[in-house]
């Protein structure tokens, strides 16, 4: 081993391992060397790449995944229904409400409840304000793996925009706990929807402005044109999901073919792209945030419209003594009654999906009639989207990784759960 | 309408396309250069004046308490634990009573606001902070007369200069110094 400094390629026996900036690189052959980047941190989690390159490219990936991995649906299995929701909810950053909106779904199913309209238009709501944040968040880490530091900046800046709203609406910035089986924990605040429309006036503005620097910047297009390409036959048998999946010509949104909540009375497109390539993947994201600001309008419309009641089942409410209902008209908080603390659900088998900021999230959730379930599954969008790394980055250049691993808005800590 | 599938393609790029894409990308980079966008907090010479429903630390006002448990029951980071003593009954002079109260441990505590909601009395309530710091791990296991103090934010302590983030259509967020009486939040 020798130090970053006095790195001389000369001399360098075979079963040799050399430390390189940021990865430890052992010769395994004639111009053969294995890599293994991270698992400290590559990008945006702790995952380990083994990759083995024929002089500067890339001949075999191997994606090592599991460095954050926090047996979630082990210990989901000794929490009471309603404590599984803050677990759930810190696999992705960001996405709160859209990770665990599925998992209180299957637990409505199970109890056989539906949320009221006004609720199910409070989740939409919060779920696109998550997904642009996510998608923001996305791009600026993309940005700054191409080394394009203006990127990083702005994406990063303007997602406060999105989760100062996430945080007027529920109260926290990041880990929301927003839906609860039978509908939301919080009302709209007084002055939210026009809040709301001012951030889309911005944002729209902004991706103009991101287009110019990023997507149609020559720079950028020359590094992601044609990198990465994951044909729609290969994208279909991987298996792979959302924003990827749509960018490789699959017409496939959960919120389009299975709608959930308030997502078929909206109107609204879902980007597809033909080319599968790394800047298709970047276009799908801005497309999607386009179309998530149609939404977050209409629902601004709609809530403004409704009368300010019928965010809760009235299994939850009707009983309710006056406390709560005082709360609720003064502060626009929806108190839980003493009830959700050893939540009963009856037995039986329920599965719900979603999309969420990074594609189709699916849980399974099976009940015993207990306090707690017998057993939660939870099938995260970038476990799902991790193989592609061993199949799409051979071929490339050493160089290209970067390129991919960012299109690929691959999440560590969800991955993983 | 529902949701529809829409099918694009990725704009064509030739010689001309880059020439702008060139002029286009230095033309906002000058744009900003002259005129950035900032909206750093200089904490703590600065604090953020939190909204009323912010979800930060918790205060228990023991005379509303009603004994319940509930906020223990449904705390899911096992942060929220009752304390129980015996103590003179003022209904019935001579006898003693079983007491319990909840108190908190801050190293286990993650914001959720269960307890909160759950309570049936509202003896529970979120204060406008959210940066208090201990100096060590033994005082963030609150008992219970420090539980029923309210927590003030060193900033605001320390004389900072409270904030807020109001929403811009040109500009996102803009921070305006708060205006008007101190500790409302």
């Amino acid at each position: 081993m020798s130090s970053p400094g006095e790195l001389k390629l000369s001399g360098w026996e075979v079963g040799e391992t050399r430390k390189l900036p940021g990865m430890d690189v052992k010769k395994i052959g004639k111009d053969l060397y294995e890599i293994f980047i991270g698992p400290q941190h590559p990008g945006s989690g702790h995952m380990r790449i083994i990759v083995r390159l024929d002089g500067d490219v890339m001949v075999e990936v191997d994606p090592d995944l599991g460095y954050v991995h926090r047996t979630m649906e082990k210990l989901a299995e000794g929490r009471s229904f309603i404590k599984v929701i803050p677990l759930v909810e810190r696999m992705a950053i960001l996405d709160a409400c859209n990770i665990t909106l599925p998992y209180v779904e299957a637990v409505e199913k199970l109890m056989d409840i539906e949320p009221p309209e006004r609720a199910k238009y409070l989740r939409v709501l919060l779920c696109e304000i998550n997904r642009i944040a996510s998608h923001l968040y996305g791009m600026g880490i993309f940005g700054v793996f191409l080394g394009h530091s203006t990127m990083y900046m702005w994406p990063f800046g303007d997602r406060e925009v999105f989760v100062e709203l996430a945080e007027r609406l529920t109260g926290a910035r990041l880990t929301h706990s927003y839906p609860v089986p039978g509908g939301v924990r919080r009302d709209v605040p007084e002055g939210f929807t026009d809040d709301l429309r001012k951030a889309v006036r911005y944002m729209r503005k902004r991706l103009e402005e991101y287009r110019k620097i990023f997507l149609d910047n020559p720079v950028i297009r020359a590094r992601l044109e044609g990198v990465g390409v994951i044909p729609r036959n290969l994208a279909i048998e991987l298996g792979i999901v959302g924003p990827n999946l749509r960018a490789s010509g699959v017409e496939y949104d959960v919120r389009m073919v299975e709608p959930y909540e308030a997502y078929g009375e909206l109107d609204f497109e879902v980007p597809v792209f033909e080319e599968g390539d790394a800047l298709a993947r970047a276009w799908v994201r801005v497309e999607e945030i386009k179309q998530s600001l149609r939404i977050l309008e209409q629902v601004a419309d709609k809530l403004d419209k409704m009368p300010r009641e019928g965010f809760m089942h009235d299994k939850f409410w009707a009983k309710a003594p006056k406390l709560y209902k005082d709360v609720y008209s003064r502060e626009g908080r929806v108190k839980l009654m003493p009830l959700f603390a050893n939540l009963k659900v009856p037995a039986g088998k329920a599965f719900a999906r979603a999309e969420a900021g990074r594609g189709e999230i699916v849980y399974y959730v099976e009940s015993e009639g207990k306090f707690t379930p017998y057993r939660v599954r939870v099938v995260s969008p970038s476990f799902r989207n991790a193989i592609v790394f061993k199949y799409i980055a051979p071929g490339h250049r050493l160089m290209d990784l970067p390129a991919i691993y960012g299109s690929i808005d691959y999440f560590p800590p969800e991955a993983d759960r | 309408m529902p949701p529809r599938p829409s099918r694009r393609r990725v704009p064509p790029y030739g010689f001309l396309a880059a020439v702008k894409g060139n002029l286009g990308a230095i033309a906002v980079g000058l744009k900003y250069f002259l005129d950035p966008n900032r909206f750093t907090l200089h904490y703590p010479r600065e604090y953020i004046r939190l909204k009323p429903g912010y979800r930060g630390f918790i205060v228990l006002n023991k005379a509303k308490c009603i004994m319940c448990e509930s906020c223990a029951r449904i705390c899911p980071a096992a942060a929220m634990k009752m304390v129980r003593f015996q103590a003179p009954d003022p209904r019935r002079p001579g006898k003693m009573k079983l007491y319990k109260y909840p108190v908190i441990n801050y190293q286990r505590c993650i914001f959720c606001g269960y307890c909160v909601d759950v309570c049936p009395t509202e003896a529970l309530r979120h204060v406008p902070a959210h940066d208090v710091v201990y100096y060590n791990l033994e005082e963030m296991d609150l008992n219970l007369e420090q539980f029923q103090v309210e927590p003030k934010s060193p900033a605001e302590v320390e004389g900072g200069i409270p904030v807020r983030y109001v929403f811009d259509p040109e500009r996102g967020l803009v921070k305006v110094p708060e205006k008007g009486q101190a500790g409302g939040g």
